[in-house]
């Protein structure tokens, strides 16, 4: 906008167009009328159900018309604005300009919270005023939270280790299966990631888990009448709960390597085959190798999905009998409890622990890549 | 500077806890006729509630909304923490009307109902659930009551025990004979999902009444006893020593602990029975069988869980809880006249007829309830000695949905003694940070 404009040159030649000011203007009053019209109406459906008739359809309708043709209308203003600077500055600008409403979206709804809940974590139980470091006193002097931390660790060792194992296999096996085989077997063990985890848990609960023999199929088998859900002794009930999430995850797991094994050339394993090798060895020391990227992927995924583990826990024990776990910690403090600065505290020690290994991870796998 | 950051610890309502004089208020409009309630029974329950009002409203000219919500605890907070809250909230718990009480937003009944005449007509304990202070801040409209032993009433009689036992002693023995005879006496189930553990919590709580009376029970359950106080570790081991008695309890330690509270009954109708005695709330009658069900008065008797026959008390205490009705907005007169008709003993005629409803005034008309169970229930409330509401629901939240529960687990399944556990819960006690509210930082 500071450039001068030539108003006696007529044509605007490519490379070098001036600044319109008038035109900037109207983009800028376009976007701050839109997002003022935008957010008024969408406040209107919370504030005055009234003017729709209280219609919930057609509330869903003015807001999807909101929601979609005011983004069009934005994005459009934003253009406006930006072509009409120098030509130099729009085309270093544009991209800026077409992140800059999805950064906003993920500053407000993502950073804020974490910045607010780091905050909340040296506050007391309303967030009314700070109280330094005893929340978080409080809750490593608390030997539930080691259960809880020590459980957690657990599901970090085993989960995402067994589902890449038993989803490697299954996808190994179905691979040498007719084409029609595979497809139903793989169908058949990718069905669980459909079912939610509160439904999940609850099948396993009941139908497999049960105390009442007649309903339980583990104890009907095993002749017992064991309530498993609530026996501790070496964590077995923590152990039982991770079946379920195995269970839920080997399918995802299996789909992506299963493609990636398919993407192994021939060639290499014909040539180790004509080198002499046997299938072991050309499973351990060809496929792996050209897997190991989409092996990293699925474990890392499984390893945050852990990490966040919460309905399979709240809906069988609630974390009753040593199964207790971060997320369900945090839950009860929150909403049970009331205790708003150790609950925040719970989930800032949660935040802290993601990173390294995630970082550890990468590490290891770009160390693996280089070799 | 940072403390802009964090809350502002002065958003309190109108003040009339805090300020004494002014009156609490919300947003609705006052005297315009239409009165909103929030409560947290939906369903039937709603209708028979609505149309307990429907008179009133004939008559007043008053219309009332009211609006149920399953998460009633968690919403009435937040509503009321972003200025919406209605004219007049039910509680099911007492816990959550103190919490909003303390902080301003529930106006005292005395301000505006005659307490004494209250007083008079409710069962004695009742308005003490929700003092405050020395203020008295929602009263009852409905009741629950815990202290009663169900029993499958042909079997039972066919056998020839005691169908009214008069104290703890002749309810052991009756206890014995049946279990003497191959069957288990007792019926009991603690599973309840996340709640698991709360049947156990009753258990205690009812004990901890016959064996030291109400005095050390309200000392108990707002701290002013820790919990871990040997006279709660004697509650514990009398009921051990019940569980573990041969043959006593059906399925044993490990058998509790599997079988839903709604399903614990369902043996004593089996033929022959697999157990004769439950005691739970009036509200059991609502998961037997429906063969059952159809016939309450024929199949099912009843008689209150018996006093203890020597020691600190001997009166009949009946344990109990109720939804209670707070106004909190004092500035509205239709709030204040829908407040004196739901707190009164002329409320819920419709409800009562339509069954699973006791009043929790003893002057009601017991003639309105649809069956004899119903009228004998409610009797047993109103001959007791004294009423206390249900210890847990009274307790902190996390203490009487959180480690109360868990402790009851640990204890029922023998890792962790009864003293472990009752210091493990003193422990969770939640420490008053008020202090803290006011201390540094602002």
């Amino acid at each position: 906008m500071t450039a001068v404009a030539a108003p006696d040159r007529p044509v605007v030649r490519r490379g070098g167009s001036p600044a319109r000011p008038l035109r900037a203007l109207w983009g800028l009053v376009g976007v701050v009328l839109v997002g003022w019209v935008l957010g008024n109406g969408f406040l209107s459906l919370a504030y005055h159900p009234e003017w729709y008739g209280h219609n919930r359809i057609l509330m869903a309708l003015v807001g999807i018309v909101l929601g979609i043709g005011g983004s069009a209308l934005l994005f459009y203003c934003i253009n406006v604005f930006i072509e009409s600077l120098p030509q130099r500055a729009s085309q270093g600008l544009i991209p800026y300009a077409f992140l800059l409403p999805a950064f906003a979206l993920i500053g407000l709804m993502l950073l804020y919270p974490t910045v607010q809940t780091i905050n909340y974590s040296f506050a007391n139980n309303k967030s009314t005023a700070y109280v330094g470091l005893d929340n978080y006193r409080a809750i490593f002097a608390d030997p539930a939270f080691w259960t809880a931390l020590t459980n957690n660790a657990l599901w970090l060792l085993v989960v995402p280790a067994v589902t890449v194992a038993v989803g490697l296999v299954v996808a190994l096996f179905a691979d040498r299966l007719s084409a029609g085989g595979e497809k139903y077997s793989k169908s058949l063990i990718f069905l669980p990631m459909a079912i939610s985890f509160v439904a999940a848990s609850t099948i396993w609960g009941k139908l497999i888990y049960d105390a009442n023999p007649n309903i339980g199929v583990l104890n009907a088998i095993l002749g017992t009448e064991n309530d498993w859900i609530r026996m501790s002794g070496g964590r077995l009930n923590s152990f039982l709960m991770m079946i379920i999430l195995i269970w839920m995850q080997t399918g995802f797991a299996m789909v992506l390597l299963s493609s990636a094994i398919k993407n192994v050339p021939d060639e290499t394993l014909e040539a180790a085959r004509l080198d002499g090798a046997n299938e072991r060895a050309i499973f351990f020391r060809v496929i792996v190798p050209q897997i190991k990227g989409t092996v990293l992927t699925v474990f890392i995924t499984v390893v945050i999905l852990v990490m966040k583990v919460f309905d399979i826990i709240y809906v069988l024990t609630n974390g009753q009998n040593n199964t207790n776990v971060i997320a369900v910690m945090f839950f009860d403090e929150l909403f049970t409890a009331g205790r708003a600065g150790r609950a925040s505290a719970i989930v800032v020690v949660l935040l802290l622990l993601v990173p390294p290994i995630l970082v550890y991870q990468v590490r290891a796998y770009r160390k693996e890549a280089a070799r | 500077m940072l403390a802009g950051c964090l809350q502002n610890p002065n958003a309190v309502g109108g003040g009339g806890a805090a300020g004494g004089g002014s009156v609490v208020d919300n947003a609705e409009t006052d005297g315009d006729k239409v009165v909103t309630v929030m409560g947290a029974f939906g369903g039937a329950e709603a209708d028979a509630f609505r149309e307990s009002l429907a008179e009133f409203e004939a008559e007043t000219g008053i219309r009332i909304e009211y609006n149920p919500d399953s998460d009633f605890t968690n919403l009435i907070r937040l509503r009321t923490s972003s200025g919406q809250q209605p004219d007049i909230a039910i509680f099911p718990q007492p816990g959550g009307l103190l919490e909003l009480a303390e902080q301003g937003y529930v106006e005292p009944i005395d301000t505006y109902l005659d307490y004494d005449e209250l007083d008079r007509t409710l069962l004695p304990g009742f308005l003490e659930s929700a003092r405050l202070n020395g203020r008295v801040y929602g009263a009852p409209m409905r009741m629950a009551v815990k202290s009663i032993v169900w029993y499958p009433k042909a079997a039972y009689e066919a056998g020839g025990w005691n169908t009214a036992p008069a104290n703890l002693d002749e309810l052991a023995e009756v206890a014995a004979e049946i279990s003497a005879t191959g069957t288990p006496a007792w019926c009991m189930g603690w599973e309840s999902g996340q709640g698991t553990g709360w049947p156990g919590t009753d258990w205690i709580e009812e004990l901890m009444l016959r064996m030291w009376g109400p005095d050390v029970y309200d000392d108990w359950v707002t701290n002013r006893i820790p919990f871990n106080d040997e006279r709660v570790v004697a509650a514990f081991d009398a009921l051990g020593e019940m569980i573990d008695a041969p043959n006593n309890v059906r399925g044993g330690r490990s058998g509790i602990l599997s079988t839903a509270f709604g399903d614990a009954m369902l043996p004593a109708f089996a033929d022959p029975p697999g157990c004769y005695l439950e005691r739970q709330g009036n509200f059991v009658t609502g998961f037997l069988p429906e063969g059952v069900q159809a016939n309450l008065d024929e199949e099912v008797g009843l008689f209150i869980y018996p006093p203890a026959a020597e020691g600190e008390y001997t009166g009949q205490p009946m344990l109990g809880g109720g939804d209670l009705a707070a106004l909190m907005n004092g500035n509205d007169p239709d709030a204040i006249e829908v407040m004196r008709f739901l707190t009164s003993d002329r409320f819920g005629g419709p409800w009562a007829s339509a069954g699973g409803w006791l009043s929790p005034h003893s002057t009601f008309d017991v003639s309105l309830y649809p069956d004899e169970i119903t009228r004998t229930t409610a009797e047993f409330a109103a001959s007791a000695d004294v009423f206390r509401y249900d210890g847990s629901d009274l307790m902190p939240n996390a203490v009487g949905a959180g480690s109360f529960w868990d402790g009851m687990i640990e204890w029922l399944q023998g890792t962790k003694t009864a003293e472990q556990v009752t210091t493990d819960i003193q422990n969770s006690w939640p420490v008053d940070d008020s202090a803290k509210d006011e201390g540094d930082g602002s």
